[in-house]
């Protein structure tokens, strides 16, 4: 229903007709009128005091000197941008410096994107085109790979590569293609172990990605590229020209949310191997939290944090004003 | 390159990518229902003679009771907990035309899209000793389980108030009208009319409160000090390290993790869509 129909079905004049507008029907209208925002209170206040009061707190301790001795003797040191400019000049002892990890975060983020979306296409596709119960048997092992808990799948992956008894090693040498990959051990390097971490986090993001697109192309009416095909286009042809275009708006809402999400992927690279080696898989977010709850440089994580959530907003904010377009025009 | 053959290559296709999702899972369940003897061999045993083994080490894990009530309790808490919150606010943005409706949307989908990761610090430092003035008695604060029930409840607020909205929105205000019409109050409208046909929509989101609250790491892993607090995310990684190489009893316990996730998701799965369409058909 439309504003306007709700408001000639409930004209202005109402009350007018009644014969005796009494004090009783005024308090009612009150109370009905407040009704709204009595139920909606327990939520905004939610948001206000469990949301948006740590959001504040976060730029308030990202100005301040905020160790161990700050925080346990309460005492608030203003220190205006020195976190911003101790984190991005003097690197932390014991930790990487943060434009590497900045950039680490950065380059893991596009490559688990890339694939993530470019696999998730293919399969949509391939979807498609499948007979019925293949498809069904392809869903169904998807749904499972995206069911599985992040934490299970992380332990999963550290015994399907491990270097002694994984699997992985064993069917790589039994190739023979690349050689003997027993005991290869592949948390030994940064490079192999992001390519693990990668590998479990596409495993369980494309299936999302796939049905969605696969839901997308069932939608597009069935005439468009049968049409095409009698006006003799080739596959590809009708990929760029009707499936792509039609399947765009979907397909940018997708890359939005992959991009959030594998910006700050915390738990599948602290299960595999705790950001080692040697803190060569350390991304934003475990940055943040070694440098806070474990080392107890709140001041200096605070600023880390502040920096991510800055570089969040470039993709939040066209994806929020898109989704909220999306709702109000249901 | 004939029909028939692209027919045999697609389908082909199909399959390998069946294989690369199923294979993981399949060698997790494998792996958890052999002896040792059968998984720390160089060339893997495909088809186990299956044991129990490695459940019964898992289960008489030290403390496992403590943990799973621990993930329970969390658990069904934030699920009832957020549904609460979100169901009287879903109702209202669906169904009432009020000033600041449009913001309080936006404030919503804002909140859903809020990078928890980045807010760690200061939800640590805010709540680490304890909520200020009146509500200090309740036990939240460092290394005390009910704090993460507060920090999962506002985690999956915004995602149930979004998707009960979507849901209450899809059920036709005139049926509700028509049962006015019929002679019955507002309230029994609501409960006898809408509710029922909500109810896939509870489901559905419910299990997604369940599965947030079940799988969340990070939070617990920073605020849960003493082993006998821990859930079971923060046991399984520690297990991990606690039983070294003993790859059966992990994968034991990985799968005993997994199976209420696995069970819940595959419900939401087929109501979802089920929900949605009966909803379209019946109004």
């Amino acid at each position: 229903m439309t504003r306007a129909q709700r408001k000639a079905k409930t004209p202005k004049g109402a009350s007018a007709l009644s014969v005796a507008p009494s004090r009783y029907h005024t308090r009612k209208t009150a109370v009905r009128d407040a009704l709204p925002y009595v139920a909606l209170a327990p939520a905004f206040l939610t948001f206000v005091l469990l949301l948006g009061y740590p959001v504040l707190l976060l730029f308030l301790t990202s100005l301040q000197q905020f160790g161990l001795y700050e925080l346990f003797n309460n005492i608030t040191t203003w220190i205006g941008v020195d976190n911003y400019y101790n984190l991005i000049f003097n690197s932390p002892a014991g930790l990487p410096d943060f434009a590497t990890v900045l950039f680490r975060t950065v380059v893991f983020m596009a490559v688990n994107v890339a694939l993530t979306i470019g696999l998730g296409t293919l399969v949509a596709l391939l979807l498609a085109k499948l007979d019925r119960w293949v498809r069904l048997t392809l869903t169904s092992a998807m749904v499972l790979a995206w069911a599985m808990p992040v934490v299970t799948g992380a332990v999963l992956f550290q015994w399907l590569f491990d270097s002694k008894l994984g699997v992985v090693n064993w069917a790589i040498s039994s190739l023979g293609i690349f050689g003997d990959y027993l005991n290869h051990s592949w948390f030994a390097t940064g490079l192999t172990t992001f390519a693990v971490i990668t590998l479990l986090i596409v495993w369980q993001a494309i299936p999302f990605v796939a049905l969605s697109l696969y839901a997308g192309i069932l939608s597009i009416p069935k005439e468009l590229p049968e049409a095409a095909r009698v006006d003799g286009a080739s596959e590809r042809q009708i990929f760029s020209n009707i499936t792509l275009p039609a399947l765009r708006p979907l397909l940018m809402m997708l890359i939005f949310l992959s991009v959030i999400w594998d910006f700050k992927v915390y738990t599948q690279i602290a299960a595999m191997n705790q950001g080692g080696p040697d803190g060569q898989t350390i991304t934003l977010s475990l940055y943040t939290q070694i440098l806070g709850p474990s080392d107890g440089q709140f001041g200096v994580a605070a600023a880390a944090a502040v920096i991510m959530m800055l570089l969040l907003l470039v993709v939040l904010v066209p994806y929020i004003r898109r989704m909220v377009k999306s709702q109000e025009e249901q | 390159m004939s029909r028939r053959t692209s027919r045999i290559v697609t389908n082909g296709l199909g399959i390998l990518a069946s294989l690369f999702f199923v294979f993981p899972v399949y060698w997790m369940v494998n792996t958890a229902f052999k002896s040792a003897d059968q998984f720390q061999t160089y060339t893997p045993v495909f088809i186990p003679i299956p044991t129990l083994d490695n459940f019964i080490k898992a289960l008489g894990e030290q403390n496992l009771a403590q943990l799973v009530r621990n993930s329970v309790f969390v658990t069904v808490s934030t699920v009832l907990l957020s549904l609460v919150v979100g169901f009287l606010a879903a109702v209202t943005l669906a169904r009432v035309r009020f000033r600041g409706r449009a913001s309080f949307l936006l404030l919503v989908a804002v909140a859903q899209m809020a990078p928890f990761e980045a807010l760690l610090i200061p939800i640590f430092l805010a709540i680490r000793n304890g909520l200020p003035g009146p509500f200090g008695v309740l036990p939240i604060g460092y290394n005390q389980v009910p704090t993460l029930i507060l920090i999962y409840f506002i985690f999956t607020l915004p995602f149930t108030i979004w998707s009960l909205r979507g849901f209450v929105a899809g059920i036709p205000v005139d049926l509700e009208e028509a049962a006015l019409v019929d002679g019955a109050s507002r309230f029994q409208a609501f409960m006898k009319v809408t509710l029922p046909l909500l109810a896939p929509g509870l489901v559905a989101t419910s299990i997604f409160c369940f599965i947030t609250a079940w799988n969340e790491y990070l939070y617990a892993y920073t605020f849960m000090a003493d082993p006998t607090n821990y859930t079971l995310p923060v046991w399984l990684v520690s297990f991990r390290s606690n039983f070294g190489t003993d790859w059966g009893a992990t994968m034991a316990a990985s799968t005993l993790f997994t199976l209420p996730v696995l069970i819940f998701f595959l419900i939401v799965q087929r109501r979802m869509v089920g929900g949605l369409t009966q909803g379209a058909v019946r109004g």
